[in-house]
């Protein structure tokens, strides 16, 4: 079903014709009848949200565990109760979740930013929260006997095409002072990349992947390094949650995505606190890979969350967010991952106007208010 | 009554019809989908299809060929060699199963065992032991196809009637006379029809890798295209692969009424 398309539901029946005028008070009742007992008999609004398993994204999935929130339909935890909105969570592979997003089956879905500037095209989009940045996650991992990037000139370097992993490849060559195009950037999905680098295949020699890959394959092959990785590029690789404006101009909507943002920083809290920070950590890499706890504890330093209210405003509000978001738009327009650059604004619907894809920094200020 | 025959010419006009409707199904469906969002690319339009399949055929900018023919000549090589091994060695392997029973007492219980892992579960054990090169989507073709061919084809050996066999021994035929002048022709039509019937899988098998390894052919482009949300790509890639996969079926019944036409296929 499309969900965000949809008219909104009728609560009253629409009579026949021949007795429109007979039916009409019956329906004023239930109408009224309805709206007398709105706040307890109506069912929360409900809305989806896509996410699949990467660290800062698990926070929802382990939400559910926890109890904080319930990702059925139909049924509420705490967090949803105090925004009076219903949180239905969809889990899938992170492909699948760009695709749902983009055909309008769910309201919101845990993205990077970078990914979600193609759907926004069509979908005019929100970031409501950043959940982190890679700050290591990614990185280009090569046998040691290669120790200058200049090696590998002409070499076929696997990793997933238009992602984030070409992204911080590219960047990192033009940090270098190369140029991308005396490279062989070659598509591989990062799990069979990192499975042919630990097996030492003859033709896989640099791959560009990310984390738990990343650990893994450093775990497993002692004679590879990594040649560079996300930490030269802060702030650029931001994983994030993003929604519909259609969805947000819904009623609930807006409660919606402060509930989501509440309950992110609700799984921070938990990892903040040393009582239940190891027990937060294993829930959060349960599925995402076989890591043990000391992994996992590396796993959420190179994926860096935006662990409060006031790390995420400062992302959102200060003055590197606009020259990276450039920079990564400017990225997808000469990797053709958009057809043409998307119109993108900061800070409420007033003060962007009408773009493709806005950074609002109003839900994360809501629920750090209302504590 | 029911199973009562039509006019030939009734039969193609519901057929015709049928096509039709499910053509003017998606433009309905297409148009709604431009009314309630012009900027959507989940359910393209007609003019927005035509324009994904030109960017498929037209030399591409940054990449500097053509999207569609890389990826035919990927695909194609990997499709057909893998199918070519896989065919020729379930063929021999079937004819000396149905053949010599040792042979097929030895060979069967695997067999049987392997025809029902589905290889696209198996796809991380094939990167594991073939690696990720072209060789990987071979062998997952091959592998993939033979299990279930080479008991169809010894199935087929086994249905060959015992009276034809006695008769062409009578009349002085050698063990290897047998097998290759009467038996394999006689297989002949029911190993083309499991040949027909074993490209659905094989391709099942080569995009699913394809989505996962490749950089280059069909699997590559949809997986691509699909998270880019460019379905006026995807679209008609899908129609090529149904053209191609109906292609091969009519050419390989063309084959078996020009080479068997003593067959009768039951209905």
């Amino acid at each position: 079903m499309n969900l965000a398309f949809t008219p909104p539901t009728r609560t009253t029946p629409i009579p026949m014709k021949s007795n429109r005028f007979a039916l009409a008070p019956a329906a004023w009742l239930l109408g009224a009848a309805l709206m007398t007992c709105a706040p307890s008999a109506l069912p929360a609004p409900a809305f989806s949200l896509a996410w699949s398993e990467y660290p800062s994204w698990s926070a929802f999935g382990v939400a559910h565990v926890f109890k904080l929130i319930d990702g059925r339909e139909g049924q509420t935890g705490p967090v949803e109760d105090k925004w009076g909105v219903d949180i239905v969570l969809k889990e899938a592979e992170y492909d699948p979740c760009l695709t749902m997003y983009g055909s309008g089956q769910c309201d919101a879905v845990c993205m990077t930013t970078l990914d979600a500037l193609n759907p926004a095209l069509g979908r005019p989009s929100v970031v409501i929260v950043p959940t982190s940045t890679s700050a290591g996650a990614d990185a280009l991992i090569v046998p040691k006997t290669i120790t200058n990037i200049k090696q590998l000139r002409g070499r076929k370097v696997y990793g997933l095409a238009k992602s984030v992993s070409e992204y911080c490849f590219n960047r990192n060559l033009e940090l270098l002072g190369e140029r991308p195009e005396d490279y062989k950037y070659s598509n591989m999905d990062p799990g069979a990349a990192a499975v042919a680098l630990q097996q030492k295949q003859r033709e896989i020699e640099a791959i560009i992947v990310w984390n738990p890959f990343v650990l893994e394959t450093l775990n497993k092959r002692k004679d590879v390094h990594v040649l560079f990785d996300s930490t030269t590029i802060p702030n650029e690789i931001i994983d994030s949650v993003v929604m519909a404006q259609a969805s947000l101009d819904k009623p609930g909507g807006r409660q919606f995505a402060c509930a989501v943002v509440d309950a992110f920083y609700q799984i921070n809290q938990r990892l903040a606190e040393p009582a239940t920070r190891d027990d937060t950590l294993i829930a959060l890499g349960e599925k995402f890979s076989h890591l043990d706890l000391a992994s996992m504890k590396k796993v959420v330093e190179q994926t860096r969350f935006y662990a409060t209210p006031k790390a995420a405003l400062d992302l959102f509000t200060g003055a590197e967010l606009k020259a990276v978001t450039g920079r990564v738009v400017d990225f997808c327009v000469k990797q053709e991952i958009v057809s043409s650059a998307p119109k993108i604004g900061y800070g409420s619907q007033a003060e962007a106007g009408a773009v493709a894809l806005r950074f609002d920094p109003a839900f994360i200020r809501a629920v750090a208010e209302k504590k | 009554m029911i199973r009562r025959p039509i006019k030939s010419s009734t039969a193609a006009f519901l057929g015709v019809l049928s096509v039709l409707l499910l053509l003017g199904g998606y433009t309905f469906l297409a148009h709604r989908q431009y009314q309630r969002n012009p900027d959507d690319t989940t359910i393209p339009r007609w003019s927005q299809l035509h324009k994904g399949l030109q960017s498929a055929i037209e030399v591409n900018r940054r990449s500097e060929d053509r999207w569609l023919v890389v990826d035919a000549v990927a695909s194609g090589q990997r499709l057909f060699l893998g199918l070519a091994g896989g065919v020729a060695a379930s063929l021999l392997l079937g004819l000396a199963m149905g053949c010599f029973t040792p042979i097929e007492a030895f060979l069967h219980p695997p067999l049987s065992l392997l025809a029902k892992v589905p290889p696209t579960a198996a796809l991380a054990v094939f990167f594991v032991l073939v690696g990720t090169g072209n060789n990987m989507y071979v062998a997952m073709i091959a592998f993939g196809v033979l299990p279930t061919m080479t008991l169809t084809v010894n199935l087929a050996v086994k249905e060959f009637p015992d009276e034809l066999l006695y008769k062409a021994y009578t009349l002085g035929a050698s063990h290897m006379e047998v097998v290759w002048t009467i038996i394999f022709r006689q297989v002949l039509p029911r190993f083309i029809d499991a040949f027909r019937l074993s490209i659905g899988p094989a391709m099942v098998y080569l995009i699913a890798a394809e989505m996962v390894v490749g950089d280059v052919g069909f699997g590559y482009r949809i997986r691509l295209q699909s998270k880019l949300l460019n379905m006026s790509v995807v679209y008609p890639y899908l129609a090529i692969l149904a053209a191609f996969g109906f292609g091969m079926d009519s050419l390989l019944r063309l084959l078996q009424r020009k080479l068997c036409p003593w067959y009768e296929p039951r209905r």
